[in-house]
């Protein structure tokens, strides 16, 4: 994927650099608000990455011109401001996801990914799933590995969907409850990794191959 | 600067009052001279108009009968004399007909029948020898044979009936002028000193003391609202300064320790030898540590502005269905901590609510049951109406607290020994319990049912 990533800490900015360059995506990065509206209009990037305090043009404003003049390239708010309703905000100028600093680095990959695969997947509407021989229908709500029908609880079938549109990336803890719980707190309990043990019971433990994976030290992932 | 004793004259009041009591005066003048107006010039006109009759009458007596006709008429006035009238008629040589006065006072025009307004003095003597000067107004016409009629009417009673009005006139508008200025001082002297009140109030604030307040003495008047206001505004100011000062002294405080230890650990790490394994566990474990350092600085700052009351988009909300979210969510976790799980939760508990906070506030009442019970024991997470409230509670069979330390886990960073080892920012209580007085709530921790375990209640009150 290509990133521009919008951050005016130079030492910041070469972390997050550093973070995704590894996970095998371009970066590239600008150091003010008004060049990475410029940047950002002017060629076709896969994400952005900005920053909420930016100098020239804060980045709530930046993100809020580049889709009112047509921007459609996923944008993520880092900001050290975490508050829900700072998250709201973020959102609401037309950010798609929003990362409170300081993150961990598997993190940020995981949600500039999900970002990148939102975009491609949004445009046909899907109404099947296949991971591997693990398929799910969204308009019948089954689901079925090989020739076996998986019963799942409603939760559940939320939690594999998400898992399975992002199939192939790492999705986090943090993720996984704001996205399919729509809760943004941080459990200190392993609340999620229960939900997804339980899940893991019903697809993968009768069968061969594990399709469900534990990232260690990030989160999850879903893969054949 | 110290006001001087007439400092209030250089108040806007005292302007504003002075301003008053000339306007006052004017208004005053005005009306006197009014009043004057009316009864002076009412009696004025009311003696001419007599006067004009009087004088019509014996005109048409002169023009039926002449001279002698009118002499009759003046006769017999002069016998049922109208006490106010005063008649002469002279003949042409100058001898009187009829008449009061020994000679006509004043001269006629030279032409015939116009008549001139006269006005005159008569000084007559009186009992006691002393002169009695008498006004009158008259007319005095001469007649067709060059005689003279003079009719007058006697003005005394008129003009001292005027004099007393005109007196009372001069005597009222000074007195009328000094009593508004009177007023218009004390009243000026006595906003003077409410507003001083609030200056010097405002003064203690600007110099530091947040806890000054300014006197409302209880009149209700615009100067005790105001006072009233003054005083929510600096309660406020004052509760917000004391969260922020206590979020900087937890800062300060409960960030140190851990950042010296840190420190320490890595001073320590430096001065032994290094290899890459030391080196990467030593960074792993530095990592983690600045993590849960910053973790807890975000609960901090999190946990001040939920007590600031900055947080909180509070709408209506469905508190059963929260709850039951919050149930399905730690269910799988209770049961994997060897827990027994049962919820309770009553449908259709509305509250008026941040859901953000009150999903944040029921797990950390979750995490912290899952975290100190011990496997075997059960939790039971239950909601429902009570005394015209809303409660959610969750209750563990687990070890419980000791009664001596109830109120006081509630506190920041108190975290009982055996607390120690697991994992926690020592926050999370704090947190509910902002959580709860932010809804108008309460926390509420109590020994469970069978003198064991621990029960947790947040209580809020009711979306009516």
């Amino acid at each position: 994927m290509r990133v521009l990533v919008i951050e005016d800490d130079r030492e910041h900015a070469e972390f997050i650099e550093k973070v995704l360059g590894e996970a095998g995506h371009d970066v590239e990065t600008i150091e003010d608000g008004v060049g990475g509206l410029t940047r950002a209009r002017e060629d076709q990037f896969d994400a952005l990455v900005v920053d909420r305090m930016l100098p020239e043009k804060p980045g709530l404003q930046l993100v809020e011109e580049f889709r009112n003049g047509g921007g459609t390239t996923p944008a993520l708010f880092l900001s050290a401001l975490s508050d829900v309703d700072n998250r709201v905000e973020g959102l609401k100028v037309g950010a798609d996801d929003y990362l409170a600093k300081p993150f961990a680095p598997e993190e940020l990959v995981a949600r500039v990914e999900a970002l990148g695969r939102r975009q491609t997947n949004s445009e046909p509407p899907v109404t099947k799933l296949k991971v591997g021989d693990l398929e799910m229908d969204l308009l019948s709500r089954k689901v079925t590995r090989g020739d076996t029908r998986i019963d799942l609880q409603p939760r559940e079938f939320k939690l594999l969907e998400y898992l399975m549109r992002h199939a192939g990336q790492t999705v986090t803890r943090t993720m996984l409850l704001e996205k399919v719980w729509n809760y943004h707190f941080d459990p200190q309990t392993n609340v999620i990794d229960v939900h997804i043990s339980r899940l893991r019971a019903k697809i993968d433990k009768e069968f061969e191959s594990q399709l469900l994976q534990t990232v260690r030290g990030a989160g999850y992932c879903l893969q054949a | 600067m110290k006001p001087g004793p007439f400092a209030f004259v250089k108040t806007t009041t005292f302007r504003l009052a002075l301003v008053y009591s000339i306007l006052f005066a004017l208004f005053s003048a005005g009306l006197l001279a009014y009043l004057f107006q009316a009864t002076v010039g009412a009696m004025r006109v009311d003696a001419k108009t007599r006067l004009e009759s009087e004088f019509q009458t014996l005109a048409v007596a002169w023009n039926t009968g002449g001279p002698t006709r009118l002499e009759q008429s003046l006769l017999e006035r002069s016998l049922v004399r109208v006490r106010d009238f005063t008649y002469q008629f002279e003949a042409a040589d100058g001898q009187i007909i009829v008449g009061d006065m020994p000679r006509m006072p004043v001269e006629p025009l030279s032409e015939y029948s116009v008549p001139r307004p006269v006005t005159f003095e008569v000084e007559r003597p009186i009992s006691d020898g002393s002169p009695l000067i008498t006004t009158i107004e008259g007319r005095i016409v001469r007649l067709g044979d060059d005689s003279v009629l003079l009719v007058g009417i006697k003005m005394d009673e008129r003009i001292r009936q005027v004099s007393r009005v005109t007196r009372a006139v001069a005597t009222a508008a000074p007195i009328g002028f000094i009593l508004a200025l009177l007023g218009g001082f004390f009243s000026a002297r006595y906003a003077a000193r409410r507003a001083e009140a609030l200056t010097r109030t405002a003064e203690a604030v600007e110099a530091g003391d947040l806890s000054t307040r300014a006197p409302v003495i209880g009149s209700g008047d615009e100067f005790d609202r105001l006072a009233e206001r003054l005083n929510a505004m600096l309660a406020k100011v004052e509760t917000l300064m004391a969260a922020t000062k206590q979020a900087g002294d937890s800062i300060a405080h409960d960030l140190r320790s851990p950042l010296s230890r840190l420190r320490n650990r890595l001073e320590a790490k430096l001065r032994g030898p290094i290899d890459e394994v030391t080196a990467r566990d030593t960074l792993g474990e530095t990592v983690e540590e600045v993590d849960r350092v910053l973790a807890t600085f975000n609960a901090i700052l999190r946990l001040s502005r939920v007590n600031e009351g900055a947080e909180g988009k509070m709408m209506r909300l469905d508190l059963s269905e929260l709850a039951e979210e919050m149930a399905e969510l730690f269910e799988p976790a209770c049961e994997e901590a060897g827990l027994t799980f049962t919820s309770d939760i009553e449908r259709g508990l509305e509250i008026r609510g941040d859901r953000a906070l009150l999903a944040q506030a029921i797990a950390n009442l979750l995490d912290n049951a899952v975290k100190y019970t011990p496997p075997g024991e059960s939790i039971t997470f239950r909601a429902f109406r009570h005394d015209g409230r809303v409660a959610i509670t969750v209750e563990d069979t687990g070890p419980g607290i000791p009664e001596k330390d109830l109120e006081r886990v509630k506190t920041r960073f108190v975290r009982l020994d055996d607390a120690r080892t697991q994992a926690g920012s020592g926050l999370g209580l704090a947190m509910v319990e902002a959580v709860a007085q932010l809804h108008g709530g309460e926390l509420i921790l109590a020994t469970g049912k069978e003198g064991r375990g621990l029960r947790t209640t947040v209580s809020f009150p009711r979306d009516k």
